[in-house]
């Protein structure tokens, strides 16, 4: 008896403990902001340093890390490697939360940018804690801005980009009577109108599909517009901004005309839908034609082609960033390994590795890079054109806080919605209403 | 009197159409092991093919090859069956007792306490992770395997089950006469309950290693990378826009072994109660 | 919950062997009254470790408007759950939720008894057999997304194929509402059904052979023996399979996850049209970082899952109740 009384009571004052800390330490978790005068200093030249990378899916860093252990002897650098993007984000958010086990330098997502830019108070600027050579210049402007939170605060050095191209099946464009070559494409593709259009006429023809899905085009057009869902005082825009709407209009008036597809990206028919020849064009960024060329298989070699035509100039789909997180203990030597990997001559290397296209001007100009070509897409340049592309993207949109959010939480099941029959002014009210509660 | 004793002794042979129904049932559930086999012993195109063909190929060594050059899988495996042996038998055991306890002696508060137990299991757990990884901070658990393994010492599922169980399976009559030969509750515990609980013991061990053993999200965030169980390793076939899944399923179906193995050597455990011959006199 | 411990006059607990004076007397005694709470000291240590605090936290946490990483969350009391009591999204995912429970749980339970009833027959190669109904709880959820997207798949899918074959008109799984809850409860069933089994089966292995006899020489067939004999007997499994199934059915989370064709989608398909309980939760939290709200969410859901499994733990002794009256 007595035993399990004091057993008892260590245990309850042991979980007291825990919970009085915690709370204590969550009431008051103030500090952690970078711009004060409390940035740990560097450490010296010969002091062991032991530094996380965590990233996911494939960055390429593998053979990147023991360079950069040799070139620093000091630094030891352990690097957390997850498959996919959903669980590491979920990770990532846990310990964001718990306010401890972050690495030192964290990966983010293009799509997760948005939450943790409004966050940014959780990260160091890069700009005071990282090495001087990261200078603006070294990446394409939009994407080093979009590193930035409303306050111009650098949180993130851009890593790989995925700039838009079209992708579209030659055969069964022919097949439908519409032009194939190459000054006929571009004009096919000049617009979003013209775009529509012709998928209007090859439906209306075959039958069939003209694009997958409408949110994979809603998507790559409101990323062309000035603003976006949110404007940079935060305030919701969907109801006033004309772009978003017309966009809506168009996309869900293809759809009306049976141009979609009705295949969720990456779901197991979207899949099934490239050897099905489902679709005849896809919104291609420089990441997706491995894709193209995994899921249409061998038997569709030669069928499929880009082009760097891409409706209404350029765009970006995915690509991330490196941060720092001030639950770093090693700020400057987390950004110095930032810095590095972020550098021209490594993300070429990462590029060679797994195929991450670059985000940096110089790494955009090696030869290596621009001479490449892919034999599935009828060896087309697909190096030059993607550094074209992403030449073409004009200046960065503000993403607010939730932006990732609306985009696939709200619109792509709006217009999924749409797809599987409920009428567009429905759709759109739906997209109103749930953009409305995660502004909130 | 002869059709009675035939009757009496036919007792619980089952008919053939029982057979014949069980079958169904089993071939649906291998169903997937055949299928994630199959895709494992072949490549990708075959998930896309609209008549999926019913032989394995042969490429499965060679998956299964990719996936020892790809992710520590043996250091994982060594981790996985650290863990959730671990926790299996602290499980079974704590349950086992505690059930005992709540179903057969009688204490102040043992109500209200099982009450408690049950109505913690209805407490949902998505949240928990997140105060969770702030105790384990606190606690410098975080990285080894004892923050997977502490939080499933014992387990609520397993003290509501036993308790259940013991209920009918232990007569008082057997504790009793243990009592007035002088044994202690703990050997009465050992040798008179657990020998009568051991089916549900057996099946609480299948439950709790599979669990464990399947276990993902909590390991991937508390564990160190050098540390993992053997799901947070597989993740990691899953990367890239475009997944290989002849190796991701190469990977689950190595993983799934050890569970096959655990549930055939426990699965005899589910056997009659010995309880049967014991109440007769 | 005392119903099923009480109806045994004794206890052995209290029964002591008669006084003898000394120490040995003295440590038995000890050894009575001490030992179930030391039997019991396990879970609530671990509880204390690990559980305890996370309900706290939860609970502490849903008085805020608290962002994810937030330096200073405003105290806001209870309007968390004032604005959660307004909020039809989550009302709907309630009734996703009860919706798939009742499709799931209810013919999973008369399945897994009847399994039972099967398994505990005298069957060559028993160990295979109970293993086999087993194995789904073992399966991989990779392959087991991959699989009922291909068989619930609207467009390429082989149910929609063989619907399509006999000349029925096939069904958008995904779109529409209640073929959507059909599907995930087919998914939860295949899932869950053995394990519910072979819960049952080890119960019934405990009953006695000679309650059986007795009956079959009163003359008592099968199904009355089944009604009369074991499924009273059955009770205090039959309470546990209920609740357990009650909670686990009005938590679920991984099937509908799994089942969304948009990969690792929260949203619980375009309209939300099987976004459950739990994923509305999850998603609050971890993509929207409402954490506040979120723990408002699982608190509320803690306490209707309390209300629900209460109620069955009446209904079900109820049902074991009145079989054995009319058995006895």
């Amino acid at each position: 008896m007595l035993t399990t009384v004091t057993t008892f009571r260590k245990g309850l004052a042991l979980t007291l403990g825990i919970t009085m800390t915690a709370l204590a330490v969550a009431a008051c978790a103030g500090g952690g902001s970078s711009s004060g005068g409390d940035i740990p200093a560097a450490a010296g030249p010969n002091e062991h340093v032991e530094l996380t990378l965590a990233t996911f899916t494939e960055f390429g860093y593998e053979a990147l890390i023991p360079e950069y252990e040799r070139l620093h002897p000091n630094i030891k650098i352990t690097h957390r490697k997850t498959g996919q993007g959903g669980p590491y984000a979920q990770d990532m958010m846990t310990k964001l939360a718990a306010g401890s086990g972050l690495a030192d330098v964290q990966a983010v997502e293009e799509g997760h940018l948005s939450d943790i830019l409004s966050k940014s108070s959780k990260f160091y600027d890069l700009t005071q804690v990282g090495p001087a050579d990261a200078s603006p210049d070294r990446w394409l402007s939009w994407k080093y801005e979009a590193g930035k939170d409303k306050n111009g605060k650098l949180i993130g050095y851009g890593t790989d980009i995925g700039p838009d191209a079209m992708c579209y099946r030659k055969d069964l464009l022919q097949q439908a009577g519409l032009p194939i070559d190459d000054a006929s494409v571009k004009a096919m593709f000049a617009t979003w109108d013209s775009y529509f259009a012709a998928g209007a006429q090859y439906s209306q023809k075959t039958g069939k599909a003209w694009f997958d899905s409408a949110a994979q085009n809603f998507n790559a057009m409101v990323n062309q517009l000035p603003v976006g869902y949110l404007d940079k005082d935060d305030k919701l825009t969907v109801e006033s901004n004309q772009g978003i709407k017309d966009a809506w209009a168009k996309v869900t008036g293809a759809v009306g005309k049976g141009e979609s597809a009705k295949l969720t990206a990456f779901s197991n028919e979207w899949n099934s839908g490239f050897r099905q020849s489902a679709f005849a064009t896809k919104v291609c960024p420089a990441w997706m034609l491995g894709v193209v060329k995994e899921q249409a298989g061998p038997e569709n070699a030669g069928k499929w082609a880009v082009t760097d035509a891409f409706p209404g100039g350029g765009g970006n789909w995915g690509g991330s960033y490196l941060t720092v997180p001030t639950q770093s203990k090693h700020p400057r030597e987390a950004a110095a390994l930032a810095a590095w990997l972020t550098a021209p001559e490594q993300q070429l290397k990462a590029f060679q590795a797994k195929g991450t296209f670059p985000s940096q001007v110089k790494a955009l100009e090696s030869p290596e890079l621009l001479n490449q070509t892919d034999a599935y897409f009828g060896d087309a340049k697909i190096g030059e054109l993607f550094v074209a592309q992403a030449k073409k993207v004009a200046k960065p949109q503000y993403k607010g806080p939730n932006d990732g959010q609306i985009q696939d939480n709200v619109t792509a099941p709006a217009l999924q919605a749409v797809e599987q029959g409920k009428s567009p002014a429905d759709g759109w009210q739906q997209l109103v209403d749930g953009a409305k509660k995660l502004a909130r | 009197m002869t059709t009675l004793t035939t009757r009496v002794s036919r007792l619980g042979k089952p008919r053939k159409a029982t057979y014949w129904v069980l079958a169904v049932f089993v071939l649906g559930s291998l169903f997937p092991f055949y299928w994630s086999f199959l895709v494992a012993s072949r490549d990708n195109g075959m998930l896309t093919e609209r008549v999926p063909p019913l032989l394995p190929g042969g490429n499965f060594f060679a998956n299964a090859a990719r996936v020892f050059d790809t992710v520590p899988f043996w250091k994982a495996l060594v981790n996985s069956v650290i863990v959730s042996g671990t926790v299996t038998l602290t499980t079974v055991l704590f349950s086992s007792l505690a059930g005992f306890a709540f179903a057969k002696l009688r204490f102040r508060g043992r109500n209200a306490l099982f009450v408690f137990i049950v109505v913690t299991l209805a407490v949902p757990t998505q949240l928990g992770i997140i105060p969770l990884f702030i105790a384990m901070s606190k606690l410098g658990w975080a990285g080894g395997l004892q923050a997977v393994i502490v939080p499933n010492l014992v387990t609520a599922f397993g003290v509501f089950w036993m308790r259940q169980y013991t209920v009918d399976a232990v007569p008082y009559e057997l504790i009793e006469a243990a009592r007035v030969d002088g044994c202690s509750m703990i050997r009465i515990f050992w040798n008179v309950c657990l020998p009568a609980v051991r089916p549900a013991a057996a099946i609480l061990a299948m439950f709790t290693f599979m669990m464990s053993w399947n276990d993902f999200l909590w390991p991937l965030v508390v564990l160190d990378v050098g540390n993992p169980t053997v799901q947070v390793a597989l993740e990691k076939l899953q990367s890239g826009y475009y997944v290989d899944y002849s190796l991701v399923l190469a990977g689950t179906t190595l993983a799934t072994i050890p569970i096959l193995i655990v549930f055939l050597l426990l699965g005899r455990q589910i056997v009659a109660g010995i309880m049967q011959g014991a109440v007769k006199g | 919950m005392t119903t099923t411990v009480t109806r045994e006059g004794t206890q052995a607990g209290v029964r002591r062997p008669a006084p003898r004076p000394g120490l040995r007397d003295r440590l038995s005694r000890w050894d009575v009254k001490a030992s179930p709470y030391l039997y019991v000291a396990p879970f609530f240590i671990v509880f204390g470790i690990v559980g305890l605090f996370p309900l706290l936290y939860t609970a502490y946490v849903s008085l805020f408007h608290w962002d994810a990483g937030d330096d200073n969350p405003d105290f806001i009391g209870l309007d968390n759950f004032r604005e959660l009591f307004a909020d039809a999204q989550f009302w709907h995912s309630l009734e996703n939720t009860v919706s798939i429970f009742l499709l799931s749980s209810v013919p999973q339970l008369i399945i897994a008894v009847l399994l039972a009833a099967m398994l505990s027959t005298r069957l060559r190669g028993a160990t295979g057999w109970r293993v086999g109904i087993l194995l789904p709880y073992a399966a991989s959820l990779v392959a087991l997304g991959i699989i009922f997207a291909n068989l619930f798949g609207p467009r390429y899918g082989l149910v929609n194929g063989l619907l399509q074959t006999i000349g029925l008109s096939p069904v958008d799984w995904q779109a529409n509402r209640f073929a959507s809850h059909v599907a995930i409860a087919i998914m939860v069933n295949w899932r869950w059904t053995g394990y519910n089994a072979l819960i049952v089966l080890a119960a019934m292995q405990a009953i006695p052979k000679e309650l059986h006899e007795a009956a079959l020489i009163d003359g008592a067939g099968t199904v009355r023996r089944f009604r009369h004999v074991t499924l009273p007997l059955l009770k205090p499994t039959l309470i546990f399979v209920t609740i357990t199934s009650t909670i686990g059915g009005l938590q679920i989370f991984t099937e509908p996850k799994l089942f969304d064709a948009m990969p690792g989608s929260n949203n619980g398909g375009s309209t939300h049209q099987f976004q459950t309980v739990t994923l509305y939760l999850y998603q609050t939290a971890f993509e929207n970082f409402d954490l506040g709200y979120a723990s408002a969410i699982a608190w509320v859901l803690f306490l209707i899952i309390v209300v629900i499994a209460g109620l069955n733990y009446l209904l079900t002794g109820r049902i074991a109740r009145t079989s054995k009256r009319r058995g006895a």
